[in-house]
């Protein structure tokens, strides 16, 4: 007896609903600047080290393979604006996908060249004397430091992000209950429906 | 275990589809009234324990528990974990739909296989012995099944010694964990409800 009632601990204590994390490959991919920055690892937060991601246009060629550093990131600077589809290959069937459309990576196509444009003129009048303190800033400059904030931005928002792609790997209580709730009322069907052809049968 | 969509080719997809669902077939079709109740709870315990995450390493792996679902179920194992499969694709993004044929297939059969082989060995064995028959087929499904995994990898162009090694080793606390969570199960059902296993294995839809 005593011995039915530890297995029945073990037993029920293994198939507890733990809210932990999935194994799975997760991949994301965000503009930054001129370049296009993507983020790879699993779920449980970590991070895929040097795993190599291959960007391929719509028609399957191979534009380029990039390499994650330390910490799961890689960017890559786009030179045509195509859907980008970008495969990180973990080996051992640990894939993932992910794809920026036509659109962003012709914005960010279009940023590159602007800053290319204005770059130059930005850094000439850096030697010349400043006049009086507030100025009108140029086109140029008013480009530049926006470029500086942007940045500032994304390195601020990045563990939020981080945060949020955890968050959303999270399986809830409700979620697991839910899953069993499908269970039950599927086999309670298949019950059902064999029940009703036994009986008819008499 | 659970392999993700666009990891595989076309043909071992379609094959792996085509595989289960002769599965399912046959276990539709023993899947007497009696035998329901359990293939629910079966069902129920595997969709739970891919939830249940062992530490290995750097690394973790999580439980899978089919097995216990091929010694208790017989072919009735494939439908069971069909259910369970697609609602972990749906609710945790494990595998994924593309690739569900592969993954019932990869997880199901060598539950089945294991059920069939030592099915006869636990209804007649004394509860310990049972019991360690259990192990054996609660090991041996994880066992059987890293190596399909592995298969399934091979035959879309991935070199197979490295592919087994990664999955095979990545498993083995998995295997240890699920032997003994099967002999607990087996020990269990041969002490409270015997008749599980004696009861004769359904041939048709009664």
């Amino acid at each position: 007896m005593k011995r039915i009632l530890l297995s029945t601990v073990v037993v029920g204590a293994l198939l507890a609903p733990l809210p932990a994390l999935a194994h799975k490959v997760i991949a994301s991919v965000f503009p930054s600047g001129k370049v296009i920055e993507g983020e790879v690892g699993f779920s449980d937060g970590k991070m895929g080290e040097n795993v190599p991601v291959a960007v391929t246009a719509p028609d399957g060629t191979v534009l380029a393979t990039v390499t994650t550093d330390d910490e799961g990131y890689f960017s890559y600077s786009p030179t045509q604006a195509v859907d980008l589809t970008f495969r990180a290959d973990f080996g051992a069937g640990h894939v993932a996908e992910t794809m920026m459309p036509k659109a962003d990576v012709a914005k960010i196509l279009g940023k590159a060249e602007a800053l290319a444009a204005v770059q130059p003129q930005a850094a000439a009048p850096a030697g010349a004397p400043h006049p009086a303190a507030p100025v009108a800033m140029t086109d140029a400059e008013r480009m530049v430091e926006r470029e500086a904030i942007a940045a500032m931005l994304r390195d601020e928002l990045r563990p939020l992000r981080k945060e949020i792609a955890a968050y959303k790997e999270k399986n809830d209580l409700q979620t697991i209950l839910g899953g069993i709730g499908y269970i039950v009322g599927l086999f309670g069907l298949g019950f059902y429906m064999a029940a009703k052809r036994r009986l008819a049968r008499g | 275990m659970h392999i993700v969509d666009g990891a595989l080719s076309a043909p071992v997809l379609v094959a792996g589809a085509a595989l289960t669902v002769g599965g399912i077939t046959l276990g539709l079709r023993q899947m007497t009234l009696e035998r329901i109740p359990a293939a629910g709870v079966l069902s129920a315990s595997f969709f739970v324990a891919s939830l249940i995450h062992v530490a290995v390493g750097p690394s973790s792996v999580h439980l899978i528990l089919n097995g216990l679902a091929g010694l208790v179920l017989g072919w009735t194992a494939f439908p069971a974990l069909f259910v369970a499969l697609v609602l972990q694709a749906v609710f945790f993004g494990f595998g994924g739909i593309t690739v569900l044929g592969v993954n019932t297939f990869n997880i199901a059969m060598p539950a089945v296989l294991l059920g069939l082989a030592l099915r006869s060995l636990i209804a007649n064995a004394a509860p310990t012995m049972a019991a360690v028959w259990g192990a054996l087929g609660g090991g041996g499904a994880i066992a059987l099944t890293t190596l399909f995994v592995a298969a399934s990898l091979v035959f879309s162009g991935e070199a197979f010694v490295p592919a087994a090694k990664l999955v095979f080793f990545a498993h083995i606390p998995v295997m240890v964990i699920e032997a003994a969570v099967s002999a607990a199960a087996i020990l269990l059902i041969k002490r409270v409800k015997p008749e599980l296993f004696t009861g004769a294995p359904a041939t048709a839809f009664a």
